[in-house]
């Protein structure tokens, strides 16, 4: 760990870098599945999907634009 | 976990140590040690499209779109200081966390998005390499693939810490914006003026200054950014205890990143007082050869080439390790070409795909250009809210770790605006008509 080291006797601080030390156990997923589905993130989900599908009709009106398929229909 | 204070009584001296005296040594050598994703993350943001937009900015606008640049300063800081936390609680890349706790359906998305915005990007990237240095009299037939070959060069020694040192070196050239702005002599009271308080350019808010503003937003923030960071993070180690020092590179990285904008903007504000029109950076360098002189002329031109490495090499990486972690591969820079080799074929398949689209004559770099802001717009905020959601990930992080209440309160916030902006970004870009010119 990079955090100064205190050795009493010598009043020393040894510092070392982060891919020399030893590996730290992290925060694992291991056996945690699938996110619980709690109310913010049930609704953060479903807007975003109702942005992906708004984005997405929007790109599909570009497209037709584009093609020339709107102006013929008008 | 090592926990601190089982260290502290430890008296062993650990392998590879380095030994100081003081404490304010060791918090500065412990700093020097976890420095680098930070600012490398920020700097790489201002990239090419980021040098042609903040220019473009200064061009069209002089001094009045500076202030947007400090209101982006804390976004910035907010958003990437959550993606590291991130990274050191988990030690995990961002691509793969959203697989383990969303599934397959939105983590395929995610990686989708992310790999085509990067790639769309990255001949961004290289058409900037070829513009500028077609300016300086260089082939793009000799630019493009040495600039390709070079990039490839840089993360094939496998040493995370020698590629590291490059773009650090390469981030601090962009300190010679600074140069640049001070020549141009700009009126430093009104640019004073200009950053700490808000204005509105004559002419009021029109449909082209809206695009602009959204635009030095969408580039500020970049989708590939909360990727590259977090897997940075992870691939140096950085341990719980050097989240202080990370948040301090993040804020940094910040600092300086708006900074360089700002200086950006200086540069095309020169343009803009001399009554220059130009359409890209390269334009605007080579116009101002005979007002300026060739320092800054050149030195316009070898920056826009330098931000386009800076980009290409950052993003290509977020491309390999977010596909690399998703696929179970080896994906880090520690290892050999031969002991990663779907990692590094990602890299080196990213940046010479990009590189040979570039090379086609005629290619719709303007089509691209549209794709880019409107993949970017689609992927920040599905990426952002992931990492909103995966910081409020109790049952994953535990309390230490998690978003507190005024985290959460500052991000919604900025998730609600950048929603806001990218759905106002997409709509200008797909429906030209719908607002005012």
């Amino acid at each position: 760990m990079a955090t100064a080291e205190i050795t009493p006797e010598m009043n020393h601080f040894h510092v070392i870098h982060p891919l020399d030390d030893v590996a730290e156990q992290k925060c694992s997923s291991e056996g945690l599945g699938k996110i619980a589905m709690t109310r913010p993130v049930r609704v953060s989900l479903g807007v975003l999907r109702a942005y992906l599908i708004v984005m997405t009709l929007m790109l599909g009106y570009h497209v037709l634009d584009l093609a020339g398929v709107l102006r013929s229909i008008h | 976990m090592r926990l601190e204070t089982e260290l502290e009584i430890d008296t062993t001296p650990a392998p590879q140590s380095v030994v100081v005296r003081r404490r304010w040594q060791a918090h500065l050598l412990t700093f020097l040690m976890v420095f680098g994703p930070g600012l490398i993350v920020m700097e790489a943001d201002n990239d090419a499209g980021a040098v042609s937009t903040y220019m473009q900015a200064g061009g069209q606008y002089g001094l009045h779109l500076l202030w947007v640049l400090v209101v982006l300063l804390p976004i910035c800081y907010f958003v990437q200081e959550m993606v590291a936390r991130l990274g050191i609680a988990t030690g995990k890349g961002h691509a793969a966390m959203i697989y383990e706790r969303f599934g397959k359906w939105w983590g395929r998305f995610s990686l989708t998005d992310l790999l085509a915005v990067n790639f769309l990007t990255l001949i961004t990237e290289f058409a900037a390499i070829s513009l500028a240095l077609s300016a300086l009299g260089i082939s793009p037939y000799i630019s493009v693939p040495v600039s390709a070959l070079g990039l490839t060069m840089m993360v094939v020694t496998g040493s995370y810490l020698r590629w590291e040192r490059i773009v650090i070196g390469l981030c601090l050239m962009d300190l010679t914006w600074f140069v640049l702005a001070y020549l141009t002599h700009p009126d430093w009271s009104a640019v004073t003026r200009a950053t700490i308080l808000p204005g509105m350019p004559a002419g009021g808010i029109t449909s082209s200054l809206v695009f602009l503003v959204i635009a030095i937003v969408g580039t500020t923030i970049a989708p590939w950014q909360l990727f590259f960071q977090q897997s940075c993070v992870a691939e140096k180690r950085l341990r719980f205890s050097d989240l202080k020092w990370a948040r301090l590179d993040t804020l940094m990285g910040a600092i300086f990143t708006v900074l360089v904008a700002g200086a950006m903007m200086l540069v095309g504000n020169y343009g803009f007082q001399h009554g220059i029109r130009f359409q890209d950076p390269a334009q605007l360098a080579l116009a101002l050869g005979p007002v300026a002189g060739r320092f800054v002329r050149n030195g316009g031109l070898l920056l826009m080439v330098n931000a386009a490495v800076l980009g290409t090499t950052a993003i290509s990486l977020s491309s390999a390790w977010a596909y690399g972690e998703v696929q179970g591969w080896e994906h880090s820079l520690h290892k050999k070409l031969w002991e990663a080799p779907g990692f590094y074929a990602t890299y080196i398949a990213c940046v010479a795909a990009a590189a040979g689209i570039v090379l086609i004559p005629h290619v719709p770099l303007q089509l691209v250009i549209i794709s880019v802001q409107v993949f970017a717009g689609l992927i920040l905020p599905s990426a952002i809210i992931f990492l909103q959601l995966l910081l409020n990930d109790r049952e994953l992080l535990g309390e230490r770790w998690a978003n507190r209440p005024w985290n959460n309160y500052i991000n919604w916030t900025i998730i609600a605006v950048l929603f806001a902006l990218s759905l106002l970004l997409a709509a200008q870009v797909m429906l030209p008509k719908l607002f005012p010119s």
